[in-house]
């Protein structure tokens, strides 16, 4: 097994120093009969390590773009590069065995098991038949799903969600150092795209490939993208991170595109974690005396150390505000979104345990967040 | 006499009848499923490129014309297509067979290319984005896929082919068509309806034994995950 878990985590948008694993050079494709071209004159580079978001209205270029990679759609000119290697013109079917490729909702073969379906490329590159299995139960794992209750099972037999992942370590399958998905969470409940979108980071964080992704959701493509490629009619209009691409677009299609509402979705790309917090302290149930702690909030904690309820705040009356909690692990956007739920003005922020590790104020949000430094 | 005794008194020709007539459907059922199956799976392509000149027009040309040419052979009364064929290979059962073969080909080609082509589209992108050439693709995802439907395709034309392998007895062909037309030549004489009456019975048994094999051979051969 080849898993590379050794791979650096992944955690800035910082693209620099890293070598690109994927490079389009001057591609082009006009499709017979059309004199306009459905991609022209595309130069494209994807570090290794990345998530791209490839994003734009409907006939942009976006798919067939990610279509040119494996070449599933053959470029009319230019050159595509794999990991330094020219790929235009080798074999595609070989070609794409070695790249990982998932679609709206799988596209998982209805009449192999599950187990079966994440083995058909380790299958074609001739492993052995214990070794596929291994690595089946191996991915299974890794995407959420209980093997021993799914390796047996047939798609249909599977939710939407459950489909997904198991297109996700199908696409895994060969351990390939390049992943394209086209949409693949686009047919799924919003409750459990969110779901699946949290994961599919959480499982980048220990694979690290090189992901091409479509998308036309933009809270999609800021939440999951290292960077963003905005589409307009086959030109790519800008090519940076989510935080540039909402704050400062290139020009006027890229500000239409990414329309009002920016600097709320730019909430969801500010991690708690990273955030200076207000200070928390925190008292047993039933201890008494809390006074003179005029400067901090005060809350009442359960046995277990998870806050219930606030017993000071300060510079004002603590009774009747509802104590809510994120956890730390969120972005400012979840925050926002629970105070607003519960109509409280703070929030207290928690770590995995529930305990309390600081406060987020509403006034911060317009008062300036400050960010604690960050390790380099 | 009644039925009963008749029966029991020719239970013997009748029963080697039986056999003769399942044999001749089950050849020509046969040998007619695997021509139109492969020339399905031969001519399967996707719709070709107006715009562009390809092989997949060759397909498509050989896949629409042969639909046209075999359906044209199937509404060739039956009778007729016997005689045409009196001339070249004579009597017997070699004319039996080919003429009951000729007239299982549509109803399998026709389902052999609605089977295909009806298959999820976004199964077969994400076969190709796998790697998967084209012939893997045709043989181990689509032509299961589309199994159901073939298979369908031949239980009806078996069900066609039991009743025009009746007709096969003007060309001397084997099976139940015998009885009946002896039955029917000498109606009025002796026992002549008994003959008509388990000719037609013994079609149904003919039938319903292939029904039992088709329920066998769908359980064995369509994958679990598609079945209904």
């Amino acid at each position: 097994m080849s898993e590379t878990t050794d791979q650096p985590v992944v955690e800035t948008p910082d693209g620099a120093g890293k070598p690109d694993m994927i490079v389009l050079e001057g591609v082009e494709k006009i499709y017979p009969g059309s004199t306009q071209p459905a991609v022209s004159q595309l130069d494209l580079s994807i570090p290794q390590g990345e998530i791209v978001m490839l994003i734009g209205p409907s006939g942009c270029g976006k798919t067939t773009t990610l279509k040119m990679i494996n070449r599933l759609i053959e470029p009319t000119s230019g050159r595509i590069l794999l990991d330094g290697k020219d790929v235009t013109h080798v074999n595609g079917d070989q070609l794409r065995r070695e790249i990982g490729y998932v679609i709206q909702q799988g596209g998982l073969f209805p009449h192999f098991s599950i187990a079966d379906n994440i083995g058909v490329v380790p299958k074609m590159l001739g492993w052995d038949k214990q070794r596929i299995r291994q690595r089946a139960d191996e991915l299974l794992h890794l995407v959420g799903l209980e093997p021993s209750t799914f390796r047996d099972r047939y798609p249909r037999q599977l939710s939407g969600g459950q489909q997904q992942r198991v297109g996700v370590a199908r696409a895994l399958a060969a351990d390939p150092p390049v992943m394209l998905m086209d949409e693949p969470f686009g047919a799924i409940d919003p409750i459990t795209r969110d779901r699946l979108q949290d994961e599919f980071l959480e499982i980048q964080r220990t694979v690290g490939k090189t992901i091409a992704f479509v998308t036309h959701d933009l809270q999609e493509a800021v939440k999951l993208g290292d960077k963003i490629a905005v589409f307009a009619t086959g030109r790519l209009e800008q090519y940076d991170d989510p935080d540039t691409v909402l704050t400062r677009p290139a020009n006027d299609f890229v500000s239409d595109f990414v329309g009002g509402g920016a600097a709320v979705r730019r909430l969801s790309l500010l991690e708690l974690a990273h955030l200076e917090l207000h200070p928390i302290e925190t008292d047993e149930a039933g201890a008494g005396g809390a006074a003179g702690r005029n400067g901090t909030a005060v809350a009442e904690v359960d046995g277990s150390g998870k806050p219930v309820s606030w017993r000071h705040l300060p510079g004002g009356d603590a009774t009747g505000v509802p104590l809510v909690t994120v956890p730390i692990s969120g972005t400012v956007y979840d925050a926002v979104d629970v105070m607003l739920d519960s109509s409280a003005s703070l929030v207290a922020v928690v770590d995995e345990e529930g305990r309390a590790q600081g406060v987020l104020h509403w006034n911060d949000l317009v008062g300036g967040l400050r960010t604690r430094e960050r390790d380099a | 006499m009644n039925f009963l005794d008749y029966l029991a008194s020719n239970s013997q020709q009748i029963l080697f009848l039986t056999q003769a007539h399942f044999l001749v459907v089950l050849i020509a059922v046969g040998i007619g499923s695997a021509i139109s199956v492969a020339l399905g799976l031969a001519v399967s392509t996707g719709e070709p490129d107006p715009r562009r000149f390809s092989l997949d027009w060759f397909a498509t040309g050989i896949r629409e014309g042969g639909l046209v040419f075999t359906a044209a052979l199937l509404t060739v009364p039956s009778l007729a297509l016997f005689a045409l064929f009196l001339p070249i290979t004579g009597l017997g059962v070699t004319t039996a067979i080919i003429v009951l073969t000729i007239y299982t080909l549509y109803t399998v080609l026709r389902n052999t290319v609605a089977g295909l082509t009806t298959v999820d589209r976004a199964i077969l992108e994400s076969a190709r984005g796998l790697g998967y050439g084209r012939l893997r693709r045709l043989l181990t995802i689509q032509l299961p896929l589309a199994w159901p439907v073939i298979l369908n395709g031949i239980r009806v034309t078996t069900l066609i082919s039991i009743s025009i392998a009746v007709v096969g007895a003007v060309v001397q062909g084997p099976g139940l068509g015998i009885l009946l037309l002896n039955g029917i030549s000498r109606i009025g004489a002796a026992n002549s309806f008994y003959q008509v009456l388990a000719g037609t019975l013994l079609c149904l048994v003919v039938a319903a034994v292939f029904e039992i094999f088709f329920a066998i051979v769908q359980r064995l051969t369509i994958p679990r995950g598609i079945r209904v």
